[in-house]
């Protein structure tokens, strides 16, 4: 094989370039073809060029080549640890002192499941865990229908429309949340409701639905509209098209946003904490009361526990977004 | 009739055919199509649509309108009767004998909150920038390693997060074991603004590095190649070329941490004690101790004002830098 030409659809990497000699014997054999010079021995590669690596395209790109030192900058990686573990020490020093067998939040004093056993009999924790994944459950599924139905008619809207939807959608995310939680209260107090468990799911609905949108929105772009149209064209009707092909397609975005739905109404405090009497108190209102007087041992484990929460939904999550679409 | 309408012509809702001839009225809210396979009319969005008129728009207007009335004799709630007394408050006090004379209490709120907010947020960009270029170099599998270990805390409660700096910072902590083992002796630094600081900065760090990440994560690094071959030094392509491609990033990281920040209730109580007053825990003690729900209405209307002209600042200049950026 003699040079190869190089495509623009070409992968940079297959390109095969020939050696120096290659080179000399295409210069010396077109020259042949064109009937022009005579003398082919002549014709040499300039000194310098002979012992030429081609470089390689994109060398630089994305992956992080050992030896090249244009993409190590001061400091950044010295700064991008020291980071995750300013995020990730705090936590690791909650689960440590969850395993805490002494009285004292703080004071260790051997290892022992202890607290965790005191959690699990704790009937005011439990009422509250309770009442939240309650409320929690509740809100996923009503905010997943609406979100899930929400994205599929957006398509429809006119660009105002739309904008202006979108809008007052997300506007539960922008709006403070202690301004969002007070308001809320004036506005049940308005309405003639009483602060209690049917405001509490109304509201938790509300501030879930943008977190199922943004997943479910992210699923619809990536997926071949010629799907649905394929369907249509083999007679599935509106609705079946619906059930049958967008919603199947829809799956992880959907299963993804519900857990976000989930954790994000497990997870509120401000809004709920307008919201709640005697008898609703959440898991996060209960936790606040907790540690408004100081670090406690039973929320040590409560709060080891919220973490192993975050972390399996937040896994699942990822691993259900990053998943290629089939 | 196109052809595509032809074809779905038949399940069209009937709503849809009169919106499709008044003219102005189809000019803003008419669908310029049909609906499209597998997709449904737009009618069903009306649920999300209501139940965020009720508990997202309405809320906000009636707390808008609470700031305007005023306060009955006794107890909660408002009279229906105008009034700006609660504006006032904000900056005049009154004496016994109706003298109005100028009250910067609530203005040196406002001060802390701006200062916690601001010095939260720079913190977190300053932070926030190394950490989402580094990402942003890696391999594509180790970017969604880091990607998910900076999602976890973001997704960690609120409480727990806050929670942790309070066992850290309490004096009986890691750090106070730590000085009285290098002799130096315990400090006091749970209930400080300190403390707070550092919930605020811990809780929105999360918030400012996934938006700059994501500016980042499609950074042609040929052009710092470039930059390079044109003579320029490291810190001028971190300066001129990367950080302006993070522009956008930065923008949005900005507005995320400044506006929950200025609002924040949770780490100025527990970890900031008594010592730091925020408009959060302002306006929380106006609806549950004080009880002065037009003044705690004029407060949310003031910090709904300015957290809406930070987003706008922030979208604004965002949209110019992305500009900037894709230049």
């Amino acid at each position: 094989m003699t040079m190869t030409v190089m495509h623009d659809d070409t992968d940079p990497n297959k390109v095969r370039y020939g050696n120096a000699g290659e080179f000399g014997a295409l210069v010396a054999r077109t020259q042949r073809e064109r009937g022009g010079a005579q003398d082919v021995s002549g014709v040499r590669m300039p000194a310098d060029l002979e012992r030429k690596q081609p470089d390689r395209m994109w060398s630089t790109r994305r992956s992080g080549k050992q030896g090249n030192t244009l993409k190590r900058f001061p400091m950044v990686g010295f700064v991008s640890v020291a980071v995750l573990a300013f995020l990730y020490v705090p936590m690791v020093i909650v689960v440590f002192f969850s395993f805490n067998g002494g009285k004292q939040a703080l004071l260790w004093q051997g290892f022992s499941l202890r607290w965790y056993g005191e959690v699990f009999t704790n009937g005011a924790i439990i009422n509250a865990t309770e009442t939240s994944l309650l409320v929690a459950v509740i809100a996923t599924v009503l905010s997943t229908a609406l979100g899930v139905l929400y994205v599929l008619a957006v398509d429809h809207m006119s660009r105002a429309g739309s904008a202006l939807a979108s809008m007052l959608i997300n506007a539960s995310m922008l709006i403070p949340e202690i301004v969002l939680g007070v308001a809320t209260m004036a506005f049940i107090r308005l309405i003639g409701l009483a602060p209690g468990f049917v405001p509490l799911v109304l509201a938790h609905t509300t501030f879930c639905i943008p977190f199922v949108v943004m997943p479910i929105r992210a699923r619809l772009a990536t997926i071949d509209h010629a799907c649905f149209e394929a369907a249509e064209d083999l007679g599935a009707s509106g609705p079946v098209t619906v059930f049958r092909v967008t919603l199947p397609l829809l799956v992880p975005g959907i299963v993804s946003g519900a857990l976000m739905a989930f954790v994000v109404s497990m997870d509120d405090f401000m809004i709920s904490n307008f919201l709640t009497t005697a008898g609703t108190t959440t898991l996060p209102i209960y936790i606040f009361s907790l540690i408004r007087k100081g670090v406690n041992p039973s929320v040590n484990v409560v709060a080891s526990l919220l973490l192993l929460l975050a972390v399996v939904v937040t896994v699942t999550s990822t691993l259900l977004t990053n998943r290629k679409s089939k | 009739m196109s052809a595509a309408d032809r074809k779905t012509g038949t399940r069209r809702e009937p709503a849809d055919v009169p919106a499709a001839k008044t003219s102005a009225w189809s000019r803003w809210f008419g669908s310029s199509h049909a609906v499209k396979p597998g997709m449904l009319n737009r009618l069903y969005s009306l649920p999300s649509i209501i139940i965020g008129l009720l508990f997202t728009l309405g809320p906000i207007g009636v707390i808008i309108a609470f700031s305007f009335m005023s306060r009955p004799d006794m107890g909660g709630g408002v009279v229906f009767r105008f009034s700006t007394d609660a504006y006032e408050k904000l900056l005049f006090r009154h004496d016994f004998f109706g003298n109005r004379s100028f009250d910067a209490r609530y203005l040196q709120v406002f001060g802390t909150s701006l200062w916690q907010a601001l010095l939260t947020t720079v913190i977190c960009v300053a932070l926030a920038f190394p950490i989402a270029l580094w990402m942003s170099m890696k391999s594509a599998k180790i970017q969604q390693i880091l990607v998910l270990l900076v999602t976890i805390p973001f997704w960690t409660n609120l409480l727990v997060r806050t929670y942790a700096w309070m066992l850290i910072l309490n004096e009986n902590g890691p750090i106070n074991w730590a000085l009285r083992l290098l002799g130096i002796g315990s400090q006091q630094m749970l209930y400080t603004s300190f403390a707070s600081v550092i919930g605020l900065i811990y809780t929105f760090l999360p918030f400012a590095i996934l938006p700059m990440y994501s500016a980042l994560s499609g950074f042609d690094f040929r052009l710092v190649e470039a930059a390079y071959d044109l003579g320029a030094h490291k810190l001028t392509v971190m300066r001129r070329v990367i950080f302006r491609a993070a522009m956008p990033g930065v923008m949005s990281g900005i507005a995320l941490c400044f506006i929950p920040a200025f609002g924040s209730y949770v780490q100025p109580v527990l970890l900031g004690g008594g010592r730091v007053l925020m408009v959060g825990n302002l306006i929380a003690s106006q609806f549950a101790e004080a009880r002065n729900w037009p003044f705690g209405a004029a407060l949310s209307t003031v910090i709904l004002a300015v957290t809406l002209l930070g987003a706008l600042v922030a979208s604004v200049l965002g949209g110019r830098a992305s500009r900037k950026a894709g230049e």
